[in-house]
């Protein structure tokens, strides 16, 4: 009866289209909506994952995401290095200010002054150049999105500059540095070059990176930091947590699930609806159906079938769109962040598939209610 | 030269039913100022290897009893036996597949399903059954060509006169063999012509020793081809009568 339910949906073509369509743009809806927010979340914390030496970062204890600058004593490096239990750390410096390009092309930049003998603190891939030229005095390294928001149209950007207040900086070397939450540039180079530029505030550590010696108690390090010194110590994780948890505290999360709500709401509603309408419409044939002895069983096997073809196909085409949008997106510098986790596509598709489940149900209901004397009149 | 059948009055309660037996049934729908008596106690019957012809005027209360006798409402009183089973021995689940496998159903408006080709939907008591696909749609297209449709086994109802259609509809109501074939105004939507032929492919396909026919039908043209005859008038039977080929 299931191949003979099937046959019957595919004969109502406009019906059976318009189910899919709507599966598949509601899946597209939720799975775009939800793949921006996660992508923006995991944004928050981009900075933080690029160095991925750092085991714990050391900061002033008002910060509470990255983007906060607020620079630490100069001597909170000697006292984290004293800390019992820490392995190595070595300062970070992170200052926003103006870039400008000979083209004058205009914008805010996050700068990141890596420690000039380690180089802790650089993304952990370089596209075009080498990592270690940015030891050089004056020289930067360029993330994808910096480089086409400042030298639009170019090619190679290596041994463009640009002008940071009255410095003209070098670029010798491209990164795959994460997109950022901010959308800004982001310009890494030697502390040393930072400090030149004399655009941060007057104490010039924003952040002490640093990793844990093997076997060491993480929580007696982070309480002797902050009782000892007056420092807030956080694993990556936990500075990444604290990042998102900031910017999820400013609504955010609430602006994309009404979205993803309302994709879900409208996807359902008009699959339910349509669904409930292809019964309706069919109630004669049902009722004939019933009249030569199909069972409520063999009834809700066909409603099964049929709700599972149209959920199966919307869910395929819509995932298909969410993940090829996704993809083209990434093409752009700035939305390189941009991600469909596999989990979001499954959970939306579960989620559909439960809600369309109600809707089978009700038909079901109608089917059961059907009076099949009718077919008589 | 054709003669004449000769028509016999019986007595309902000397009247030997051994397919369908309805004794003093009754049936109202709805309660109180609202209630409506359908059937105010109807003996009516079908004998095996007959053809019965059940006839009256509109709204007499006909398809109320086809719908009691196939088990699709319950009467509300009264003594019913279908194919030796009582009123009442069976519910549900095994009601439906006592109906899937003993009856087979004939409507006026044919109720072919449009999705389906003419030998699918010949096949559909048979798939409802539980016969592979296959196998079903064989013995369906075997049997449209016993009833001349065979060349039309693969084509859709849509394109099926109303002639053609009925014929499938006949199909459908024979191919899992049942006991008892229940046909609601067979006719009403074809032409005197091919009614006659639909009637006399009902009498040839579709009486057998083991089989009953029951026939709803307004139209006295093809009263001929019926063994028996009850005429229903407001919700009783008033007489039957026996017609000897």
């Amino acid at each position: 009866m299931i191949g003979l339910a099937l046959q019957m949906l595919r004969a109502d073509r406009a019906k059976y289209f318009a189910m899919i369509l709507a599966v598949a743009l509601s899946i597209f809806l939720m799975q775009n909506q939800a793949s921006i927010m996660m992508s923006v979340f995991a944004m928050t914390g981009s900075q933080i994952r690029d160095v991925s030496e750092a085991e714990f970062w050391v900061m002033e204890p008002d910060t509470e995401c990255f983007d906060q600058v607020k620079p630490v004593p100069a001597s909170a490096l000697y006292q984290v290095r004293g800390t019992e239990g820490v392995s190595w750390a070595v300062p970070l410096t992170k200052i926003d200010g103006y870039a400008r390009t000979e083209f004058g092309k205009l914008s805010v930049v996050t700068m990141m002054g890596v420690d000039d003998a380690s180089l802790v603190g650089l993304p952990p891939r370089i596209l075009k150049g080498k990592a270690e030229a940015v030891r050089e005095r004056g020289t930067v390294m360029i993330d994808p999105g910096g480089a086409n928001l400042l030298f639009p149209g170019e090619k190679d950007v290596i041994g463009k500059r640009v002008r940071i207040g009255s410095e003209s900086l070098r670029v010798v070397a491209l990164s795959d540095a994460s997109a950022p939450f901010t959308g800004f540039p982001i310009l890494h180079m030697a502390r040393t070059t930072t400090l030149m530029l004399r655009q941060a505030e007057e104490r010039d550590t924003t952040f002490i990176v640093g990793a844990y010696k093997p076997g060491a108690d993480v929580a007696a390090v982070e309480r002797s930091l902050r009782e000892r010194f007056g420092l807030k110590a956080l694993t990556a994780e936990g500075f990444m947590k604290s990042s998102r948890d900031y910017y999820a505290a400013q609504g955010i999360p609430l602006l994309f699930g009404l979205t993803i709500v309302i994709g879900l709401v409208v996807g359902t509603v008009i699959t339910g609806q349509t669904f409930m309408m292809f019964v309706k419409e069919n109630s004669r044939h049902l009722a004939v159906l019933k009249v030569v002895g199909v069972t409520a069983r063999q009834f809700a096997g066909m409603l099964a079938a049929q709700a599972a073809t149209v959920v199966f196909l919307g869910c395929c085409f819509g995932t298909a769109l969410a993940a090829g949008t996704s993809e083209l997106a990434r093409e752009l510098p700035f939305l390189r962040g941009v991600f469909l986790p596999g989990w979001v596509a499954v959970a939306t598709c579960v989620a559909l598939a439960a809600v369309t489940g109600v809707a089978v149900m009700v038909s079901f209901r109608t089917i059961q209610q059907l009076e099949p004397a009718a077919v008589f009149r | 030269m054709t003669t004449a059948p000769e028509i016999q009055k019986t007595a309902h309660a000397n009247a030997r039913w051994d397919a369908v037996a309805c004794r003093g049934v009754k049936k109202h729908f709805g309660e109180g100022d609202a209630r409506v008596e359908v059937l105010r106690g109807v003996d009516f019957g079908a004998t095996l290897g007959e053809m019965t012809f059940l006839v009256g005027p509109s709204g007499c209360g006909k398809t109320t009893l086809i719908s009691v006798i196939a088990g699709l409402l319950d009467p509300s009183e009264g003594k019913l036996d279908v194919l030796g089973h009582q009123h009442g021995e069976l519910h549900g689940t095994a009601r439906v597949l006592f109906r899937r496998r003993n009856l087979g159903f004939v409507f006026q408006q044919y109720n072919l399903l449009t999705s389906l080709t003419a030998a699918e939907n010949a096949a559909v008591p048979l798939i409802a059954d539980g016969v592979r696909r296959g196998v079903a749609v064989k013995r369906a297209t075997e049997l449209l060509d016993r009833l001349g449709m065979g060349d039309k086994a693969g084509v859709m109802p849509k394109v099926l006169s109303g002639g053609q259609q009925q014929r499938v509809a006949l199909a459908r109501a024979l191919v899992h063999e049942p006991r008892l074939i229940i046909c609601d105004e067979p006719t009403a939507a074809l032409d005197h012509k091919t009614g006659e032929s639909v009637m006399q492919l009902l009498a040839t396909a579709a009486v057998a020793p083991d089989r009953a026919v029951i026939v709803v039908t307004h139209d006295n043209r093809v009263f001929h081809h019926a063994h028996t005859i009850a005429h229903m008038d407001d919700g009783v039977v008033t007489h039957i009568e026996s017609i000897k080929h």
